[in-house]
């Protein structure tokens, strides 16, 4: 990113923290997490503590950061090297990226860009470059509408899950829009905390629906039609018994129309399809019903996430709490920055919505546009300003 | 909570009989505490039962890797408990305490499958602060005993590398994973075994009588036999080209340590197709706590292909074995798929 887009960048970033001072709440107990942050042009710097709001509240509005980072964990020294820390406990989180859903939209707005010989694309990235072979492609995912509403499609699997199995209030589960592609989950909860990572990894397949084994519905290898129908789980069944007893009824089975023998309907299938395709089956449903996270974001206890209440350096957006997520519209609620005109040359964008302003497509064109806009292209690097 | 467990303590009524069968538990001690015995006591005569006693637990967690279950009187059954933890201490050998506390524990287990409701809550509170919740009646959850909260499930089920222990193969509802007593007994075994073999570990070493200095050299003199015997038969495996995932599950073995079910069809598998026969894969084992040649020499010829389903079964794949948290790759893994392929990319590179 070229000075000028980075000053306007980090301008907008430090005006929003200027005003913004008595709406960002800060993360419990602040004193125990390391923090950290990305500077616009620099790298990121970790091992960071604050004692207080006021020094923290200090950083955002001198550094302005492009991204601003807090651990999920809790240690006694969160300034020292990672392994000096000692590691107390950590939040439980959860991150759904709408570029891990594969959605077939991806290939409408995503771009690409050869390393080697700058050739540019919309779609998805190619192994390598079709022009000259170049294999070092970097990648542009962008979030549309349908994105942005699969992503929070994931969040409410996810919490359901939470609720229901994990008996989590919902009170303790703090929703956000990420500020770019998805939502974060986060639970601070006495329960969960101190879990290490094997058992948080065990809770991310749990949530995803990864690992599930057919005896675990009650279908042996050796299982006669008779021990099917005594052991298939039933509707109202709770955890993946009954999440799967539900998904039972689409199923489709030659010779069963109707909703009334889902028992015998599957034990007539497993008589013809038998172990190994019954379990594929099953896999490929249990994913389906449960939630798309990255693993690696629950899993990892050092893991640093982006704080809540400030804005990501790729959009101009707020990582922002949603209160009813159902109705929670990311490309209006989360917009913050101003709508004073600048001038920007845009390479390229796709047609985008931010606030109730539809903008356009625009290719290799001068156009002056609100601050808002004009960051959440830059950021991508879509923008640069003149 | 404080409360409750007052009301439960007070409806728990503990026989005799009960801490013979846990003398591991805090009332075990109390009641060997009024008796007032000194060690110097046990030169009489009248404690010859019960140091037999004692060396007989050892010797049977030596040769046949669980303590037996039978228990002639009740008082000697007790006594013998810290006594048998003393002798094993005075042996001063880790393989020893490893085997006799996995024994104990594994006696203690069966115990518990069988026993009264309260008790089990009652030992899982006192011993292991966990709460186990009763199911009562209740026409979707009538196959299950107990409830227990999902993080006291996480801290001991991650242990286990079947896929049935995984969460998501268990059922959980509102914050409580659901338990048949037998998985909930098996989820503790391991937390019992450390108990016992941590109480051997910082037991003090007193002055001994004659009786039990006697004891443990007779109890020293088998661990050696034993001892001599597997490093023999461990020194005619030295790998050099084995994958570091093969090599790992060696250690493992040669340290006499736990390895995982998924860890020894690696092992099996691997040397099996490097052309190393039954008998000397299953002298590797022995030096594990739950070793049983019987049962070895059939999972062995099972792999083999030369029992039950007659298909010799191929050693697992790097992508399998990351799954199960088995690999330990270096830079040769790189480049192959399978932990077989190993020693020829290996010595292809040095080449």
């Amino acid at each position: 990113m070229d000075d000028k887009t980075l000053a306007l960048m980090k301008q907008a970033f430090k005006q929003y923290y200027f005003k913004a001072g008595d709406k960002i709440i800060p993360p419990t107990r602040m004193s125990e997490r390391e923090f950290g942050y990305i500077p616009f042009g620099g790298s990121m710097i970790r091992h960071l503590s604050f004692k207080t709001f006021g020094d923290l509240y200090a950083l955002l509005v001198r550094e302005a950061p492009h991204s601003v980072y807090y651990s999920a964990a809790y240690y006694h020294e969160p300034t020292l090297p990672m392994h000096d820390k000692g590691w107390k406990g950590g939040d439980l989180i959860f991150d759904i990226d709408a570029d891990n859903l594969k959605l077939p939209c991806k290939k409408d707005h995503d771009l690409w860009e050869c390393k080697n010989c700058g050739l540019k694309r919309i779609g998805l990235r190619p192994e390598k470059c079709p022009n000259c072979g170049e294999v070092s492609i970097s990648e542009l995912n962008w979030a549309c509408e349908k994105c942005l509403e699969a992503a929070k499609n994931e969040a409410l699997k996810l919490i359901e899950i939470l609720m229901k199995d994990f008996g989590i209030n919902k009170s303790e589960i703090k929703t956000y829009f990420s500020g770019n592609m998805g939502y974060h989950i986060t639970i601070e909860s006495a329960e969960f905390e101190d879990l290490d990572q094997t058992a948080r990894s065990e809770i991310a397949d749990y949530v995803s629906g990864r690992g599930l084994i057919p005896e675990s519905i009650g279908v042996f290898k050796r299982a006669t039609y008779e021990d099917l129908l005594k052991n298939l789980p039933r509707v109202g069944e709770p955890g993946w018994r009954g999440r799967l007893a539900i998904s039972f009824k689409n199923w489709k089975v030659k010779g069963f129309d109707n909703d009334n023998d889902v028992i015998k309907k599957i034990a007539t299938l497993y008589g013809k399809i038998r172990y190994s395709k019954f379990k594929k089956r099953l896999e490929v449903e249990a994913l389906n019903m449960g939630a798309v996270i990255d693993t690696m974001v629950t899993t990892d206890v050092h893991r640093i996430f982006r704080m809540p209440d400030t804005l990501h350096g790729e959009t101009g957006l707020l990582k922002k709490m949603c209160d009813n997520l159902l109705d929670f519209d990311p490309l209006n609620e989360a917009v913050v920055l101003s709508d004073e005109l600048v001038e920007v040359f845009i390479d390229y964008s796709p047609k985008f919505r931010l606030k109730d302003q539809i903008y356009r497509t625009f290719k290799k064109e001068k156009v002056k546009l609100p601050l808002m806009a004009a960051v959440y292209l830059a950021g991508k690097g879509l923008a640069r300003v003149i | 909570m404080f409360y409750k467990n007052i009301v439960l303590a007070l409806l728990i009524e503990l026989g005799l009989e009960d801490l013979a069968k846990y003398p591991f538990i805090k009332e075990a001690g109390e009641y060997i505490k009024k008796l007032n015995i000194q060690i110097e006591d046990l030169n009489h005569p009248d404690y010859i039962n019960i140091i037999q006693r004692a060396k007989e637990r050892i010797k049977d967690a030596i040769n046949k890797r669980m303590v037996s279950k039978e228990i002639q009187k009740a008082e000697v059954d007790i006594l013998s408990f810290p006594i048998a933890l003393l002798i094993v201490r005075m042996c001063n050998n880790d393989y020893l305490a490893s085997i006799y506390s996995l024994a104990e524990a594994i006696r203690i287990e069966e115990f518990l499958k069988y026993e009264r409701k309260s008790i089990i809550s009652h030992i899982f509170k006192t011993v292991l602060n966990i709460d186990v919740i009763e199911v009562l009646e209740d026409n979707l959850m009538h196959q299950f005993d107990y409830k227990i909260k999902i993080k006291e499930y996480l801290k001991r089920s991650t242990q286990f590398h079947e896929l049935e222990w995984k969460l998501i193969n268990r059922v959980v509802n509102q914050g409580y994973v659901y338990l048949k007593t037998h998985e909930l007994i098996r989820l503790i075994r391991e937390e019992i075994r450390k108990i016992i073999y941590n109480r051997i570990k910082n037991m003090a070493t007193p002055k001994l009588p004659k009786v039990i200095e006697d004891a443990v050299s007779e109890i020293s003199g088998m661990v050696q036999k034993l001892i001599i015997n597997k490093e023999r038969i461990s020194s005619t495996l030295t790998p050099k080209n084995y994958p570091p995932c093969v090599n790992y599950a060696l250690n493992t073995l040669q340290k006499g340590q736990n390895l995982p079910h998924f860890g020894r069809f690696l092992l099996s598998t691997y040397l099996l197709n490097i052309g190393k026969t039954v008998d000397e894969i299953i002298q590797l084992y022995p030096k594990l706590p739950d070793f049983n040649e019987r049962i070895t020499k059939y999972q062995v010829e099972h792999i083999a292909g030369l029992r039950g389903g007659r298909i010799k079964y191929k050693c697992p794949s790097c992508k399998t074995l990351q799954t199960h948290g088995l690999c330990f790759k270096d830079e040769t893994c790189d480049e192959i798929k399978n932990p077989l392929q190993y020693g020829r990319v290996k010595s292809k590179n040095k080449r």
